[in-house]
């Protein structure tokens, strides 16, 4: 049999092991890849008590719907297509609401004063936070897979379940609108950078 | 030559630099950004953008979406087993898995590995007892606790939610600790299928009499009940749950949910499909004054 002791069992084990009822397997499936699905939530929906409540719909409805899975892609890419659509969802009804999830410039702008502590890497990271806040959710989706997590366009379609051509051109969109602010992010980068290093010097640059 | 065309926008130059324009218009580009330092300097910016998201660092998934994550799948675990017991589901599931008989070993593996969790919370859970719940002691929830606790399967389930969404409250207090000693599975509030018709207009009152006088003896929530609290309270972080009804609101079937925190009660009010995949909050009500 597969998954002898020791061995680690791969995804698509795991999974399985989950719809024949082993209890764990799929918690462990969680744990594995969480770091990744989680900043794919929370770049997408740039809040994290969103990015919280959008990773556990996505889990729950994974969880339940695991039997559906049919091996056309890796498990890590249905998983991280639950997570997107659920991200992208609870966007959608957020929109209905009054506090829009895009921010006007603005109130970019007095985010990125507030966040100019260079001491302190969460707050330069809000500059990401901040630049990715003004795309539109699909836009961003597609540019946080691609140009952030490192996902292949190709990737990128079949979890956005949408063309190659409409990942490309949500990212090139996406990269126009960012332009502006192109400067701040290149501070951010530095102090994340110099952060990094005062961190751990052995690790610096960039790795 | 052609002419000299007029700088395309950043869109236009985005897209080219994605290979989205070929042809004719592409050729026009490419000659444009070759002669014009504006522009090229433009399609430079344009890459940089990808470097500079690409060298953000990606964020760890903070401890308390972990545990909150790890209490929900929990839950659904344990809905799975207790779907697998009741009666009807058994024989189809049998049908749908022959390798049934292997899970009874992994289920006391369950058991083993949610135990510190179940000693952390039913710490928790005695803790709120006397310091917030106060009034006559309930025996209804030892008990249930109790029957809960003797098939195997049922502490498992019964362990992995109510109790780890008390960790979670407990965790947030700062005070948790992996050396407390295993009191046994607790439940962590007291459930109720109550006869109250709850009302919008009196909810506030109704609650207040309802956390002072039980409406019956305590049962067992349900794992649809469980995941659905922990949901609602956001695993204990909105409130930790001390009373739970299966009750009516303005008629309807409802589930009423009252929270403990700083001394105040808030009561949410949620449609029976409520579970920890989803819930429709009907009313809620926070500031409630504690007996």
């Amino acid at each position: 049999m597969p998954g002898g002791t020791g061995e680690r069992p791969s995804d698509a084990e795991l999974l399985r092991r989950h719809v024949a009822g082993d209890s764990e397997a799929f918690g462990e499936l969680f744990r594995r890849h969480r770091d990744r699905l989680w900043a794919v939530a929370l770049r997408t929906v740039c809040d994290p008590d969103e990015a919280a409540d959008a990773l556990q719909d996505a889990m729950v409805s994974a969880f339940r719907r695991a039997a559906d899975f049919r091996g056309e892609s890796a498990v890590t890419t249905w998983l991280h297509r639950i997570v997107v659509n659920a991200a992208l969802d609870r966007l959608r009804r957020k929109a209905v609401r009054p506090a829009v999830s895009a921010l006007d410039e603005q109130t970019f702008e007095a985010l990125v004063a507030h966040g100019a502590d260079p001491a302190r890497a969460t707050d330069t990271r809000l500059d990401v936070d901040a630049a990715l806040r003004i795309l539109p959710p699909q836009q961003r989706a597609a540019l946080v897979l691609v140009d952030m997590l490192g996902y292949s366009v190709n990737d990128a379609a079949v979890i956005l379940d949408t063309s190659i051509g409409t990942v490309k051109s949500r990212c090139a969109r996406a990269r126009a609108r960012l332009l502006p602010h192109v400067a701040h992010l290149r501070d951010d980068a530095a102090r994340n950078r110099s952060a990094s290093q005062s961190v751990s010097p052995a690790q610096g640059g960039d790795a | 030559m052609r002419r000299q065309m007029a700088h395309p926008d950043s869109d236009v130059l985005a897209e080219y630099r994605a290979g989205l324009i070929s042809g004719r218009r592409g050729a026009g580009i490419a000659a444009h950004l070759s002669a014009c330092d504006h522009c090229a300097a433009v399609g430079g910016q344009l890459a940089e953008i990808s470097v500079l998201l690409a060298a953000a660092p990606v964020p760890a998934m903070p401890d308390s979406v972990a545990r909150r994550l790890d209490t929900v799948l929990a839950a659904e675990a344990a809905e799975r087993n207790d779907a697998e017991r009741a009666g009807a589901q058994a024989s189809r599931e049998r049908a749908a898995h022959p390798r049934r008989a292997r899970r009874g070993g992994r289920r006391l593996v369950t058991v083993r590995v949610l135990a510190p969790a179940a000693a952390l919370v039913a710490l928790a859970a005695v803790g709120l007892e006397l310091s917030h719940i106060g009034g006559p002691a309930n025996s209804g929830t030892a008990s249930s606790a109790a029957g809960r606790a003797a098939a195997p399967s049922a502490a498992a389930s019964g362990a992995s939610l109510g109790p780890s969404a008390a960790r979670l409250g407990l965790s947030s207090n700062g005070s948790e600790s992996h050396a407390l000693p295993l009191l046994g599975p607790s439940l962590t509030y007291k459930f109720y299928n109550s006869p109250t018709n709850y009302q919008r207009s009196t909810l506030r009152a109704q609650i207040e009499r309802a956390v002072r006088a039980p409406a019956g003896p305590a049962e067992s929530p349900s794992a649809q009940i469980k995941g659905c609290v922990s949901r609602v309270t956001r695993g204990a972080g909105l409130g930790t749950p001390a009373l739970v009804e299966k009750a009516r609101f303005d008629g309807q079937p409802a589930i009423v949910i009252v929270a403990t925190r700083d001394g105040s009660y808030t009561v949410w009010v949620t449609g029976p499909g409520c579970s920890a995949a989803g819930d429709t909050v009907l009313a809620t009500q926070s500031g409630i004054s504690a007996p």
